[in-house]
């Protein structure tokens, strides 16, 4: 399993691909949305994307309606995580685009109960 | 135009937000000691602030106190016993927790409002008192502020002790 | 500030901890302690933990000790923890009642440790979005043994680390409304839910007859005899075509013989054997 972790913080990129490691993931980084277009378009296309709203250049939200646009990219799950906690922005990125969504602060245990959900738990990992 | 910081936050519903973020981003196992209070000492050391454009307009600020910096960068970071932090760490960590605390924040306060991108530096000159919620806190016996402040500059001061 | 919880104060509170709940609080976990009895001290109008401690000590009061209690051992639950159970609720069990029953019949389900309402409200959630006419048919029951769980299940309320735990987003925006830092479930899901107090280990009160039952993760704090007394009187207060699921890490196997394992969704589910 791969996944690009987006987040335009280093610690919280480093928070999070370790949390995907942990359950077997192969990670990318990227520190906003179009440096990880470039990822996509370079060929590395991953399982699952976990996606900061607010970053500089390209933010999540755009981020999200670009790989929307791409049928070659439909394969991708999409994963909000991202500090941004109000109802109406939960729902603006639902309909963009994004699968599912961590609100920040969240604990590793959060990561994996929305990965369960989605399928996305390498079984032959051991919890 | 809103209300004043003050009639839309009080300090111990900042003080559940902060816990919130303590407890998943800095450890299981770490807890923010609230000092529940507004008149907590000035913290010495450096900042990170996010802007909140809105009907309410200011600042949200988080300071910690200097030696207290490199042990939250390294707890967040989870770094072994080996590793240092580094000055950039450390200003990530700052301004990720900013953001953090700000968007929760922001979620608190009248809409729709707009989370700006962290920064740093020394403690961002506060407004009236009256358009400012500040709480203290203590982690691991550091010291800690967490300021939210409006964005009209009204005394030209910071409460904490600048760099 | 006030003062730190000395290790006297703390070693009480792992001793008193550890009688109640069986649970161990390691050495270290002062600062634990101190954020999580903070919010109570305050509430009784005392300055700090250290001085909760000393007036416990000083003056033993089971209500208080029960709350200190439960203010440590309380941990996050997730809503579709362990998936199945839930995914079988709307593939199998569903289908198979609705044969079984006229249409107007009501559907009632007992979460048996409901701990906060996860289960309970991710049961009416599910069954709201997949079932017309769910809000006026299905009665969910929800029961724990702790007062302060029986509240929050009623009050429906959850902090944000909590709808982080395995809520999928569609149903948060669909059934919740932000209150403060809070999410709050909506109006017809929480009517859709009955909570009050219950020991399974004591005599049941009226309740039932019941069409599913959720009894997970609870057997497990018991002794066999005991086991086999609860499985005993939740058999009694169910339908006998019904369906009881159990944590992943229980079976009535060995312990009740009156029930039958049956493949259910992905895993399994128990249902009272024929004659008794």
């Amino acid at each position: 399993m791969r996944a690009l972790v987006i987040d335009d913080s280093r610690a919280m990129r480093r928070i999070v691909a370790s949390i995907l490691e942990g359950f077997g993931y192969e990670t990318r980084p990227a520190g906003h949305g179009r440096e990880a277009l470039d990822v996509l378009e370079e060929g590395w296309v991953p399982d699952l994307a976990c996606i900061d709203w607010n970053m500089p250049v390209m933010d999540g939200l755009q981020f999200v309606s670009a790989v929307r646009a791409v049928p070659a990219w439909r394969s991708v799950t999409l994963m909000m995580v991202t500090t941004e906690s109000e109802h109406g922005q939960i729902v603006k990125a639902l309909a963009a685009g994004a699968h599912e969504y961590v609100i920040k602060p969240f604990t590793a245990d959060a990561i994996g109960d929305k990965l369960a959900l989605l399928g996305l738990l390498p079984t032959e990992v051991p919890a | 135009m809103s209300a004043p910081i003050t009639h839309l936050l009080d300090g111990e519903t900042v003080t559940a937000v902060a816990g919130e973020v303590w407890s998943a981003l800095v450890g299981e196992e770490e807890y923010l000691v609230p000092g529940y209070g507004l008149d907590g000492p000035p913290v010495a050391g450096p900042s990170a602030w996010v802007t909140v454009t809105g009907p309410w307009n200011g600042l949200v600020v988080l300071t910690c106190d200097q030696a207290g910096t490199a042990d939250l960068t390294r707890s967040v970071l989870q770094m072994r016993a080996d590793e240092e932090a580094t000055e950039e760490d450390v200003d990530d960590v700052l301004r990720e927790l900013a953001n953090i605390l700000g968007g929760n924040v922001k979620s608190l306060l009248p809409g729709p409002s707009v989370l700006g991108l962290p920064e740093t530096g020394a403690a961002p000159l506060r407004a009236s008192d009256e358009d400012t919620c500040r709480v203290a806190a203590s982690w691991r016996g550091h010291h800690l502020a967490i300021t939210i402040q409006g964005a009209t500059e009204a005394p030209v001061f910071t409460t904490e002790v600048p760099l | 500030m006030t003062t730190a919880l000395a290790t006297p104060g703390f070693d009480w509170v792992c001793q008193l901890v550890r009688r109640e709940s069986a649970i161990v609080l390691a050495p270290g976990k002062e600062y634990l302690v101190e954020a999580r009895l903070m919010p109570l001290a305050r509430q009784l109008g005392l300055s700090g933990v250290s001085e909760l401690v000393e007036r416990c000590r000083a003056r033993p009061d089971p209500a208080t000790n029960r709350r200190i209690v439960e203010a440590l051992t309380t941990n996050e639950t997730s809503w579709f923890r362990d998936g199945d159970p839930f995914t079988a609720l709307t593939s199998t069990v569903m289908p198979a009642l609705q044969a079984a029953r006229r249409p107007t019949d009501p559907i009632a389900i007992w979460s048996a440790a409901c701990s906060s309402g996860q289960e309970a409200y991710t049961i009416g959630m599910l069954l709201a979005d997949s079932m017309p006419g769910a809000a006026s048919r299905v009665r969910i029951t929800a029961t724990d043994l702790s007062r302060d769980m029986v509240a929050r299940t009623r009050a429906g309320r959850f902090s944000q680390l909590e709808v982080n735990r395995g809520l999928p987003a569609p149903m948060l925006v669909r059934h919740f409304s932000r209150v403060g830092t809070e999410w709050e479930i909506a109006p017809a899901l929480r009517q859709m839910v009955t909570a009050s107090e219950l020991n399974l280990a004591g005599p049941l009160p009226r309740l039932g007859p019941f069409d599913v039952v959720y009894l997970r993760n609870v057997l497990i704090y018991f002794d066999p005899p005991t086991k086999r007394e609860v499985l005993r009187k939740v058999r009694q207060v169910m339908r006998p075509d019904g369906w009881l699921f159990l944590g992943a890490a229980e079976t009535t196997l060995g312990v009740d013989d009156s029930w039958e394992r049956v493949p259910c969704g992905r895993g399994s589910a128990y249902r009272p054997t024929k004659g008794k």
